[in-house]
């Protein structure tokens, strides 16, 4: 046995023949292979041969060592990662592993802390370096506004980590939002009074005062007032806003499929509308709108007889 | 009653009917229904000044009696009603209706009906030709048929009805107090309904013949001298002596709820974009709430106030009933009709497909969207427009969670988080809690934002209250302020007025008028300015009451 193990140890061809055919056997299951496989694969190989082999290959960065429900694992790292990792520690590889994984989404160092088990500091030591190497980046996220999130750092990050078009720098756009939610609006007021001055039949003249959202899309893309590409969901969603503004509404049609805009055969017709009344009675009147209106009793310190909201709206 | 409408009501009183009754009517309002002998004890105002102040109020509908509690024998009690009494703010809509409806003569009618509670026929028709004899120029005058007539049409229209009868004898209260078993009301159920009499909306035949009379200034105007000479000689005999009228109010709130939804319609509907700018009248302008106004005309009389929605009308019956000078085509009608029921806010169901397609006009529906979109309208303008997209995101929603709200408003969390808050302080939104885990640990809680239509209207009608009465306490206060001002100028006035009856000399006369100084007339050309200004805000605010009052009541009736 010991005999046999210096052999080998000796014969590096051989060991390189055994590298390249495990490293075969990891491109044919990109999913990673089992100790169990690799020894299917060459009955006669020993143990200690092939943990040999792994292990260089582990050391050079080749092979990635990962652990599931039936034991541990080993998989093809790509070639461009392995060379990024040059010079790096297995602690620093192990972080940049956790933190591929975690894909679009990105990880925050406490998630990253349990899965390595290393030490904050250490942790944090590790993304320092990885980030002055550009191989990672901290992403605010939108949805804690001190919650960093890493990934890999030519990775595009997924909106529920940035809010999509409505966050710059993790701030909501809240501007960007009304100047659009205005636009959307000026633009279905204008398809309705198109509609009006065409005095055509009230149907004809209700129907087209419909836009589907498709059309709108289209229209806020060539005014061109938006840096990021907005897609037909974010004029939905800003639709959706003039909805709860009271000055839009609705409907759903079926539509045929393909048709331009219909998503499940299905589409969405908004329409600028009018309000049903004016401003009520109570709120033109000062006490309608009062901030201290609560506190305020005849003979009390606040007053109908010495109000001063009274007095300017009275001389207005 | 609340605090809020025990005030309101209490400022109404005085001004309306002066300080004794105000105090008598608060009482009452007060204390529940209460006899004589108490009401003089506990307000502590002699028993003469209290049965005139029961008197005033019963006149105007404002307190009724009934046998006591204790059973036969024991005294007969009395008791407010709030509602009248706040009916008060609305009498210049009363008079301003009835002269829309029927021009100078119904609005003197209802004037006068309003100011004195109940009168006979006869002596309403002969005090409204004289006032209007009075206005018109000198050597003219007005037929007592021709007010007799509009009489009549009020009546017709169920604007005007007659009391119900209480007791052989009228007044009802000189006979009310103390007599034991008063064959007053039937027995305790309550006061009898003045429709329950079948000739409630009968005219009786009068026998009256003149004009009315032109008072002359300085000559003391009593009332009998109004008829004719041939008329004198049968003095008070017209033929409908002990018939009282009195103003049918429900009906009155039933125009002003059919006229709210009507121009609801108008403005969803008809109304040219307002950055249109220009006013226009074409032949579809204004179709919409026309075929609403037709619609609600014709199911007057077949559908009953409390209904929910109008009775079922075919399109075939409404497009014989459109006015004439709405020349619309019988397929463009079916598409106004189908536009009306397709609309989100529903003033309009079709229930059917008989007679070219059954429809009703939702009115409870139409109601219930009226108050929503009030409350909206409050929030919009006291918290401004994003804070009323959160609040209408709710509405609409029914239940949200704060990051929910924060994203379907799109609004940053924070500012988000601060509208939500006052709104939740002013008690317009609510927030509930939904444990996952009995121990209602926080982490573990839904927490969830919600608006309760029914509450608030209930809250925003207390707040209209305070906000009238408010309005009333500062007018109370500024003409107070001015009232030596105030009485001067109208010394002034009859001194002026005296000397030109009189044919004094011009020079004369401006010496007078030049008794009021330049910084004085000012002054009251602003103080006119300002009453003017919180009368009408009070009849607006009433606006707003009516809506809500009419909502809340008709959600009672839809969930009895
Ligand atoms: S009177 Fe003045 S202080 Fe009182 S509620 Fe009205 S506006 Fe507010």
């Amino acid at each position: 046995m010991a005999d046999a193990k210096v052999k080998k140890e000796c014969d590096p061809a051989d060991a390189a023949v055994i590298e390249n055919r495990i490293k075969e056997l990891c491109i044919q299951f990109p999913q990673g292979i089992t100790d169990q496989v690799i020894q299917n694969d060459m009955p006669h190989l020993e143990p200690t041969q092939r943990a040999m082999v792994i292990n260089k290959l582990l050391s050079v960065g080749q092979l990635d060592l990962l652990r599931n429900s039936s034991g541990l694992l080993y998989r093809m790292k790509d070639a461009q990662s392995a060379s990024k990792m040059k010079g790096s520690d297995n602690q620093e590889k192990l972080v940049y592993q956790i933190i591929e994984d975690a894909g679009n989404k990105g990880i925050w160092t406490r998630d990253m802390r349990f899965k390595s088990n290393l030490p904050l500091t250490e942790v944090n030591k590790i993304l320092k370096n990885l980030e002055s190497k550009k191989l990672i980046k901290a992403v605010k996220s939108v949805a804690a506004s001190k919650k960093k999130v890493y990934m890999l750092y030519n990775v595009q990050p997924d909106r529920s980590v940035t809010g999509g078009a409505w966050y710059s720098d993790q701030d909501f756009e809240s501007e960007f939002v009304e100047v659009l939610n205005q636009q959307c609006f000026k633009f279905l007021q204008s398809k309705a009074e198109v509609a009006r001055d065409s005095k055509q039949s009230p149907m004809i003249q209700r129907n087209s005062s419909f836009a589907t959202s498709h059309e709108v899309w289209k229209y806020i893309c060539e005014l061109g007032i938006s840096k990021v590409d907005l897609s037909m969901e974010d004029i939905e969603t800003i639709l959706n806003t003039l909805i709860y503004d009271g000055k839009v509404e609705m409907t759903i049609i079926a539509a045929k499929e393909g048709t331009v805009g219909s998503v499940d055969g299905q589409m969405k017709l908004f329409r600028g509308v009018n309000p049903i009344i004016q401003p009520t009675g109570l709120v033109k009147t000062p006490c309608g709108l009062c901030p201290v209106f609560d506190e305020c009793h005849e003979g009390g310190e606040i007053s109908p007889s010495r109000c001063i909201y009274m007095t300017e709206w009275l001389n207005f | 009653m609340t605090a809020q409408e025990a005030r309101l009501c209490g400022l109404l009183l005085r001004e309306h009917f002066g300080e004794v009754v105000e105090k008598i009517g608060t009482h009452l309002l007060r204390s529940g229904a209460q006899n004589l002998r108490t009401i003089v004890n506990e307000s502590g105002t002699p028993i003469d000044l209290v049965k005139k102040s029961l008197c005033v109020l019963m006149k105007h509908g404002a307190c009724r009696f009934s046998i006591g509690r204790k059973g036969p024998g024991s005294p007969v009690e009395y008791q407010a009603s709030c509602e009248r009494i706040l009916g008060i703010l609305r009498y210049p809509r009363y008079i301003y209706t009835a002269k829309t409806l029927y021009s100078d003569t119904g609005e003197l009618i209802i004037e006068e009906l309003l100011q004195r509670g109940h009168m006979t026929m006869s002596s309403i028709v002969k005090m409204v030709a004289d006032r209007l004899t009075h206005n018109m120029e000198e050597g003219r005058s007005i037929e007592y048929n021709e007010v007799v007539s509009t009489f009549s049409k009020l009546v017709e229209t169920h604007f005007l009805q007659r009391c119900p009868p209480v007791s052989e004898v009228v007044p009802p209260v000189s006979t009310a107090p103390t007599v034991p078993g008063a064959p007053a009301a039937p027995v305790s159920t309550g006061p009898p309904t003045p429709e329950s009499f079948s000739d409630c909306y009968l005219v009786p035949s009068v026998s009256l013949a003149g004009r009315g009379k032109r008072r002359r200034s300085g000559e003391d105007v009593v009332l009998d001298q109004g008829t004719t000479k041939k008329a004198k000689t049968d003095l008070q005999t017209h033929g409908d002596e002990g018939i009282y009228w009195q103003v049918n109010f429900e009906r009155f709130h039933l125009h002003f709820r059919d006229q709210t939804i009507i121009s609801a319609v108008a403005s969803k509907l008809d109304q040219a974009w307002e950055s249109l700018g220009t006013s226009r009248f074409d032949s579809d302008y204004e179709t919409s709430s026309e075929i609403v106004r037709t619609m609600l005309r014709m199911s007057e009389v077949t559908t009953t106030p409390s209904a929910s929605c109008t009775q079922a009308l075919s399109a075939n019956e409404v497009f014989r009933s459109l006015p004439a000078n709405y020349s619309i085509s019988r397929p463009i009608l079916d598409q106004y009709l189908t536009l009306l029921v397709d609309d989100p806010m529903e003033f309009v169901g079709k229930t059917g497909d008989s007679g070219g397609g059954m429809y009703v006009v939702n009115l409870h529906k139409a109601l219930t969207n009226l108050a929503r979109a009030t409350l909206e309208s409050v929030v919009q303008e006291k918290f401004g427009s994003r804070s009323a997209r959160i609040f209408r995101l709710l509405l609409r929603k029914r239940h949200l969670e704060q990051k929910q709200v924060e994203d379907f408003a799109m609004i940053p969390a924070k500012e988000a988080k601060d509208m939500l808050y006052t709104l939740m302080s002013e008690n317009l939104v609510l927030l509930q809690e939904l444990p996952k885990t009995p121990d209602h640990a926080p982490s573990r809680t839904f927490y969830l934002y919600t608006v309760n239509q029914l509450a608030t209207a209930r809250m925003l009608l207390q707040h209209c209250y305070k906000a009238v009465a408010n309005l009333i306490d500062r007018r109370l206060f500024q003409t107070k302020e001015s009232k030596r001002l105030l009485e001067k100028s109208q010394r002034i006035e009859a001194i002026m007025a005296s000397l030109q009856a009189s044919g004094a000399e011009p020079e004369q006369l401006t010496e007078v008028e030049e008794m009021i100084s330049a910084p004085e007339k000012q002054q009251l050309e602003s103080l006119r300015h300002h009453i003017n200004k919180l009368d009408s805000a009070e009849n607006q605010v009433d606006e707003t009451i009516f809506l809500l009052k009419s909502y809340v009541a008709s959600t009672a009736r839809i969930t009895r």
